[in-house]
C-alpha cells in the first residue's frame, strides 16, 4: 500500500486523483494548498506527492523546495497545465521525478505512479 | 510701343521724349527770339545809316542852290529826291520850325508841328525856350494811318564859313544851325523783308525742332525703350510663367548686358524651378512609400495586437479549463469501467472522452498559439528541418497520394529561430496542402533567397494545386479559429499560430491564391547575415 497525497487547490483535480487510483493499492489524501499539505507531511510520511505548480499563496516549485529539503525519500509528481511545461521540466531538475499535463486520463495518471513505484510494484 | 500710346505717363519713351522736346522748344524759341531781334537791330541800323546818308546827300545837293540862293532849285532838288523809292517826305526848316522847302508843296511856309518829333527830339520845351535834351534824339519811328512804319530822320545844316561869308549875308556868323533836314523814309520794304526772313526762321526752326525731335525719338525708341519694352514683358511673360521665353540681345552696351543676365537669370530660374520640382515629386514619392510603409505596419501591428489579446484570452480560458476537463475525463473513465462493454451506455461514454480529448487537443492549440515567448532561440538551416519535416510527411498515410515537387536551393539558409517551432509551421503548411487537395494532388515546396527593404530573407513557398481560397476569405485566414475545414478537422489555430511565431522571429507569411487553381503560401524568415 503506497501513500500518495495530492495538493491542488481545484477540489475536481483532488477528487479525480482519488477516484482514479484504487483504494486496494494507494492510500490517497488530499490538501488544498501548500501549507495544508506540508502540514500534513509534517503528521505522517508518504510515499508520492502529486503537486499542482499553479497556486494561489505557495506555488508548487517552493512546496516542491520544502519537500526536498525535509522528506527526501519522497517523490513528487507535478501536474501542470500545458503553458507551464517549461516551469515542469525546471522542476525536474530541482528534483521532481516526472511531471504530468491537464487535462490527464486515469491511464497517464495510473502510467506515471507505475512508472515511479516501477522497481517496487 | 502701345504703352506709349495708350498710356503716355506710364512709357519711358513718352517721358524722355516730352522732356527733350520741351527743353528744344524753350531752346529754340530763345534762338529764333534772338536771331530775330539781332535782324531787327541790324536792318534798323541799315535803315539809318542810309537815312544819314540820305540827309547828307540832301544836304550836299541844294548846297549850291543854297548859297546862290536859288529857292525854285532847292524846292525842284527836293521833289526829284522824293521821287526815290523808300522817301516819302523831305522838308527843310529853320530852327523856329518855319518850312522853307517841302518835297509835298502844301507844307511850304507852314510851321512845324511844335509838339512833334521834330522839334521834340531835341528840345525839352520846343514853344516856351531853346534849351536841350542832355542827348538829343535825331531818329523816331512811327506808323502811319495806314498802318505802314516810317523812319523820321532829321539832320542839322550847320553855319559853315561859306555860309556867312556867302553874298546874301543872311546868316550871322555866331549861329551855328541855319536849319533842318528833314526826311521821312517808308520802312516798309524794310518790315516785308523782317516778315519773310522772320517767317523763313519760324519755318527752319520748326523743321529743326521736328527733325531732331523725330530723330531722337527714334533713336531714344531704338536703343532704350525697345529693348527696355522687350526686358519688361519678357518679365511679365516670365512671371506669368512662361519660362520659354528669352529677351533678345541686340547690343552690346548696357542694355545688352541688362538682357543677357536677364536671360542668364531665367536658366538659372528654370534650373531651380526643374530642380524644386524634382525634390517635390521625389518627396511626394517618399511620402506615398512611408504612408504605405506606415499603413502596412499600422495594420500588421492591429492584426499583431488583435492576435495577441485573443491569444491572451485563449490561454486564460484554456487554462482554466483544463481542471473541469480533467475531472470530466476522469469521471467518464470511472463510469465506463463499471458499465458493461458493450452496452448504450460505454457508447455514449466513448463520445463524452472523445469530445473531452477534443476539447483537450483544442486546448493544447490554443495555448500554443498564446505561448508568445519561445523556448529556445538559435542558428538553424532552414532546408534541414524542411527536408526532415517533408521525410516525416511523406510516410505518413494522409499524404500517400500526394506527389512531391521539391525545388529547395542547395546552400545553408541560416536563421534565428525555434527549430521545433518551425518544424511545427512547415507541418501545418503541409497539413493544409493536404486538406486543400483532399489528399491528392502535387504539393511543389522550394525555398530560394528573397530580399525585404533591401534585406536578405529565405522565402520558403508552399504550393498545391487544391480547391483555392476566395479573395474574400483571405484576410481572414490567419485568425484564430477562423477554418474552413470540416467541424472536427481543424481548430483554426494553425495559421494563426505559424503567423506569430515567425512574426516572433522577424518574418512575415504571404498567400496568393486562385479558386480552382491552387494556393502558394511563401513563409518569410530573415538570414543570418555574414559576419564579416
Amino acid at each position: 500500500m503506497k501513500k500518495i497525497l495530492v495538493i491542488d487547490d481545484e477540489s475536481i483535480i483532488r477528487i479525480s486523483c482519488t477516484k482514479t487510483l484504487p483504494a486496494d493499492t494507494y492510500e490517497v489524501k488530499s490538501a488544498s494548498s501548500g501549507n495544508e499539505g506540508l502540514a500534513l507531511l509534517d503528521k505522517e510520511s508518504f510515499d508520492l506527492v502529486l503537486l499542482d505548480i499553479k497556486m494561489p499563496e505557495m506555488d508548487g516549485i517552493e512546496v516542491l523546495k520544502k519537500i526536498k529539503e525535509t522528506w527526501q525519500e519522497t517523490k513528487v509528481i507535478m501536474i501542470t497545465g500545458y503553458s507551464t511545461v517549461g516551469t515542469a521540466v525546471k522542476t525536474l531538475k530541482l528534483g521532481a521525478f516526472n511531471y504530468i499535463e491537464k487535462p490527464f486520463t486515469p491511464d497517464t495518471l495510473l502510467k506515471s505512479l507505475k512508472e515511479a513505484f516501477e522497481p517496487e510494484v | 510701343m502701345t504703352n506709349f500710346f495708350r498710356h503716355p505717363s506710364k512709357s519711358l519713351l513718352s517721358k524722355l521724349i516730352i522732356a527733350t522736346g520741351i527743353l528744344m522748344i524753350i531752346g529754340s524759341l530763345i534762338f529764333w527770339y534772338a536771331i530775330l531781334k539781332k535782324q531787327e537791330k541790324d536792318l534798323m541800323s541799315i535803315a539809318v545809316r542810309y537815312s544819314d546818308s540820305f540827309i547828307d546827300f540832301v544836304n550836299d545837293s541844294t548846297r549850291y542852290s543854297m548859297l546862290t540862293f536859288q529857292r525854285p532849285a532847292i524846292q525842284q532838288t527836293l521833289e526829284n529826291m522824293v521821287n526815290t523809292e523808300g522817301v516819302d517826305r523831305l522838308r527843310i526848316y529853320d530852327h523856329r520850325g518855319k518850312v522853307f522847302f517841302s518835297s509835298d508843296k502844301e507844307g511850304v511856309n507852314h510851321l512845324v508841328d511844335k509838339n512833334s518829333l521834330s522839334c521834340k527830339g531835341c528840345h525839352t520845351q520846343p514853344e516856351l525856350s531853346a534849351e536841350l535834351l542832355p542827348s538829343p534824339q535825331r531818329l523816331a519811328v512811327y506808323k502811319s494811318p495806314q498802318g505802314i512804319r516810317s523812319l523820321k530822320v532829321v539832320g542839322a545844316i550847320y553855319n559853315e564859313r561859306s555860309c556867312y561869308t556867302a553874298s546874301c549875308h543872311i546868316h550871322p556868323k555866331e549861329q551855328k544851325i541855319l536849319g533842318f533836314i528833314e526826311a521821312d523814309v517808308s520802312l516798309a520794304l524794310l518790315d516785308e523783308v523782317k516778315l519773310k526772313q522772320g517767317l523763313a526762321l519760324t519755318a527752319y526752326v520748326a523743321i529743326f525742332l521736328l527733325a531732331i525731335s523725330a530723330s531722337l525719338g527714334v533713336i531714344l525708341w531704338k536703343f532704350v525703350s525697345k529693348p527696355i519694352g522687350q526686358l519688361s514683358h519678357g518679365m511679365e511673360k516670365v512671371a506669368a510663367g512662361d519660362y520659354d521665353h528669352s529677351v533678345p540681345v541686340t547690343s552690346n552696351d548696357e542694355m545688352g548686358t541688362l538682357a543677357k543676365t536677364f536671360n542668364a537669370m531665367i536658366k538659372d530660374l528654370i534650373a531651380a524651378r526643374n530642380q524644386r520640382g524634382l525634390w517635390t515629386r521625389t518627396l511626394e514619392e517618399e511620402i506615398a512609400k512611408k504612408t504605405e510603409e506606415i499603413q502596412k505596419t499600422h495594420a500588421s501591428l492591429i492584426q499583431t495586437e488583435k492576435l495577441a489579446s485573443l491569444g491572451r484570452m485563449a490561454a486564460g480560458v484554456a487554462h482554466e479549463i483544463n481542471n473541469p476537463l480533467t475531472g470530466i475525463v476522469t469521471f467518464a473513465h470511472l463510469m465506463r469501467q463499471r458499465v458493461p462493454p458493450d452496452s448504450l451506455d460505454a457508447q455514449d461514454l466513448d463520445v463524452i472522452i472523445e469530445q473531452t480529448e477534443r476539447c483537450a487537443k483544442i486546448i493544447k492549440n490554443l495555448l500554443t498559439f498564446a505561448r508568445a515567448t519561445p523556448s529556445e532561440k538559435g542558428k538553424i538551416n532552414i532546408n534541414d528541418i524542411l527536408s526532415r519535416t517533408i521525410y516525416m510527411v511523406k510516410n505518413q498515410a494522409k499524404f500517400h497520394n500526394i506527389t512531391f515537387n521539391i525545388d529547395i536551393t542547395e546552400r545553408d539558409f541560416i536563421t534565428l529561430g525555434d527549430a521545433s517551432q518551425f518544424q511545427q509551421i512547415f507541418l501545418n503548411m503541409f497539413i493544409n496542402a493536404a486538406d486543400a487537395m483532399n489528399e491528392k494532388g502535387t504539393l511543389t515546396v522550394a525555398t530560394r533567397e528573397t530580399n525585404i527593404n533591401g534585406k536578405p530573407f529565405v522565402e520558403i513557398d508552399f504550393t498545391d494545386n487544391g480547391t483555392g481560397i476566395q479573395e474574400e476569405i483571405l484576410g481572414k485566414l490567419f485568425e484564430p479559429f477562423f477554418t474552413t475545414k470540416p467541424v472536427g478537422k481543424g481548430t483554426g489555430l494553425g495559421l494563426s499560430v505559424s503567423h506569430g511565431i515567425v512574426k516572433h522571429f522577424g518574418g512575415q507569411i504571404d498567400v496568393k491564391s486562385t479558386v480552382g487553381k491552387g494556393t502558394s503560401f511563401f513563409v518569410k524568415l530573415p538570414l543570418l547575415e555574414k559576419e564579416t
